[in-house]
């Protein structure tokens, strides 16, 4: 009503930063990269705009089968990830004591040294010859021949180790966060502590289980290095792929449509499994 | 435990830093991330992406019967190289002999990352402030075509008589007009004796199913390929895309059935070493300092022949001194320093002579197989085959289908 234009379009300036760097740094290469996607052409005459929309289809047809190792692959470290984060994240919000800061920082600890030196030294961990692969022989869990090095199964475990602490950080806000008068209410009410923590304290731990699901899954659905140290050729994600296309082969068309497969299939997955846990908007996961 | 983890720590450190390509290969993915931004942003501003259109041979020989570099003061100058692929006193030498100072860059790590470094100034006309860089046989080809190669004056290169008789002409380049090989390397046999039990010599042992996931091969399709068609008995240095597709497909087959642990760059080291890998697709100049750390890794020249690979001395366009990049070609081909060079890096020497100057200074290195190859096994290296820009995109397009890297 009696606010003059200048008034009205302060938020507008408040905003300003953050629109403008989103418009520079999302909006603009996303819509680049759509372009580019619909583009034909060779690395020598050059890629022009030809709206040819068969890209999508070649290269949804062509890439199925790493499509689908991406998805499951991280969605097992997802749930491997959420396994070893939640009792830990527990432990740390409520056993820890004076020392959660020091078990706040050991979990993040290991970002102080570089991803790739992080999973090559697993790549030693897990070598034939050595002691890992050795007791799991011993112990019947990888046969007499097998090995660990080069398989789905050390995929696997380079996404789940490096993307943990992804997990382990919002499930310990969301669980520090619980008022811990309602599971006392629960217990008074006649629950074992068992069902509390089953009846109150995982259904309010959900928007970290959310906030922590999506920081490992889509960072891991999109990795190329755990599969580029770790796999073998037969454990090929899509990462590797458009990584590849982007810099070896120069098919940037393919490149760039591989890339928004990828993230449309990452967003449905992700309204799917947010409605599935329960949670209605993002911004709930996000307190 | 202590030793454990001293040990894990040599091996780390060997992992990353003392081979030459897994450093080359990962470094390879941060800038690949970085590459991909800025190619992003560049097209923003044009409705499509910029093609590299070749340039005639005929053209091209023109420009380099024409090339005049006069003598100047050598100055201020810069020489990009692989790292750990030059002895650094041969530089500080040259800064001594001749005045001026090298600025000598370990910059390049792998081909197609280096050319994303520098492409956008080279397709712009502008120098790219070095003045020499090394490339190998195939990168150095598309800058020859691309015309983003300057001409070498070879009144100022006198000592390139010195070059073996093999490597005077190649098909890129016929009369040596625009590069000098720096160091050549063949692809061979590389197996661990204790995982192998016997000796091996025939490449056809890379799809026998005895080492079944315990294969190594390179990502390099002209290295691979050429590997597959030198074990069907054909010369892999006059074949044509389809040969090399029909390669490739081989290696798609053995893929399915799980014949490979890996397709690498040079980090195939630490999995030989370490017997994960009893069979590896190895180069020579790696080999020698692995064997020298572990006797049971063996390198062999293959019965059906190597493929040879080399990386190229040669000036970008628009070089800012020529004159101070053609003392350096001319130097590093006399003979002593040759010898020198050869004796750190233990690559293939393209230049003639410098044995007898071993077997003085070096008769370990002067009796090495390695790095001075029987005749006979001369006889049987062989050079990429020339593909054009277009098919060696399919070619790469093929291989990385089947290698996922």
């Amino acid at each position: 009503m009696g606010l003059s234009l200048r008034q009205r379009l302060l938020p507008l300036w408040f905003a300003g930063p953050a629109l403008l760097w989103l418009v520079v740094f999302f909006a603009a290469p996303l819509v680049n990269q759509l372009s580019v996607s619909l583009m034909s052409g060779n690395s020598e005459v050059g890629y022009d705009l030809t709206w040819s929309f068969s890209v999508y289809s070649d290269a949804l047809s062509s890439y199925g089968a790493e499509f689908a190792r991406s998805v499951v692959f991280a969605g097992a470290a997802t749930l491997i990830d959420l396994i070893i984060a939640f009792p830990l994240a527990y432990f740390i919000a409520y056993k820890a004591g004076r020392f959660q800061a020091f078990w706040l920082l050991m979990v993040v600890m290991p970002f102080f040294v570089s991803q790739v030196m992080r999973t090559a030294a697993w790549k030693l961990l897990i070598n034939d010859n050595g002691f890992l692969v050795g007791t799991l022989r011993d112990i019947g869990l990888v046969s007499a021949d097998g090995r660990l090095d080069a398989t789905s199964g050390a995929v696997i475990l380079g996404i789940s180790y490096n993307f943990l602490p992804f997990m382990v950080l919002p499930l310990f806000a969301t669980l520090q966060r619980i008022d811990r008068r309602l599971i006392e209410a629960a217990t008074d009410l006649g629950c074992s502590r068992f069902t509390a923590f089953r009846k109150v304290t995982v259904p309010l731990a959900i928007p970290g289980i959310f906030a922590g699901s999506l920081l490992v899954f889509i960072p891991a659905a999109g990795d190329f290095i755990n599969a580029r140290i770790l796999g073998s050729p037969n454990t090929t994600m899509i990462g590797n792929v458009i990584q590849n296309k982007f810099i070896t082969v120069l098919d940037y068309p393919t490149a760039a449509a591989l890339s928004f497969i990828l993230m449309t299939a990452i967003l449905i997955l992700i309204a799917v499994f947010g409605r599935l846990i329960g949670t209605k908007t993002l911004t709930e996961a996000a307190v | 435990m202590a030793e454990d983890r001293a040990r894990i720590e040599r091996e780390l450190d060997r992992f990353l830093a003392e081979d030459r390509s897994s450093r080359r290969r990962f470094l390879g993915r941060g800038a690949g991330a970085a590459f991909l931004a800025s190619g992003l942003a560049s097209v923003l501003t044009a409705c499509g992406i910029d093609g590299t259109a070749a340039i005639s041979p005929a053209q091209l020989a023109k420009e380099a019967a024409s090339v005049h570099h006069p003598k100047t003061k050598i100055g201020d100058w810069v020489f990009a190289n692989w790292p750990l692929y030059m002895d650094k006193s041969v530089i500080k030498e040259f800064d001594r002999r001749y005045g001026g100072t090298c600025k000598y860059v370990e910059e390049i790590n792998d081909n197609s990352d280096f050319f994303g470094k520098v492409r956008q100034q080279l397709a712009a006309g502008q120098p790219i402030g070095r003045d020499i860089v090394v490339l190998t046989d195939y990168m150095a080809a598309k800058w020859i075509r691309a015309g983003y190669a300057t001409p070498i004056d070879k009144r100022n290169v006198p000592n390139a008589k010195n070059i073996v008789s093999n490597l005077k002409t190649i098909a890129y380049d016929p009369k040596r007009d625009f590069t000098l090989p720096y160091q050549s390397g063949a692809v061979g046999l590389g197996y661990n004796r204790k995982e192998t039990g016997r000796d091996l010599k025939s490449l056809k042992e890379f799809f026998n199913p005895e080492w079944r996931g315990r294969v190594t091969m390179l990502n390099e399709a002209y290295d691979s390929a050429g590997a597959v068609m030198l074990m069907e008995g054909k010369n892999p240095s006059t074949a044509k895309l389809d040969d090399m597709l029909a390669a490739i497909e081989k290696l798609r087959e053995q893929r399915d059935k799980g014949q490979f642990r890996k397709f690498t760059g040079n980090d195939y080291t630490t999995d030989l070493a370490k017997g994960n890998v009893a069979v590896a697709l190895v180069y020579s100049g790696d080999m020698v300092q692995l064997q020298s750390d572990n006797p049971d890794v063996k390198f062999v020249y293959a019965e059906e022949g190597s493929m040879l690979f080399t990386d190229n001395l040669m000036m970008p366009e628009r070089v800012a001194r020529p004159y101070a990049a053609e003392t350096m070609l001319n130097y590093l081909y006399e003979p002593e320093v040759a010898a020198k060079l050869c004796a750190y890096v233990n690559y293939l020497s393209p230049v003639d002579g410098i044995r007898p100057i071993l077997e003085r200074t070096d008769p370990e290195i002067a009796s090495n197989e390695l790095i001075f190859p029987p005749d006979e096994v001369r006889a049987k290296l062989h050079a990429y085959p020339p593909l054009t820009v277009a098919e060696e995109q399919a070619m790469y397009a093929a291989m990385t289908e089947v290698t996922g890297n």
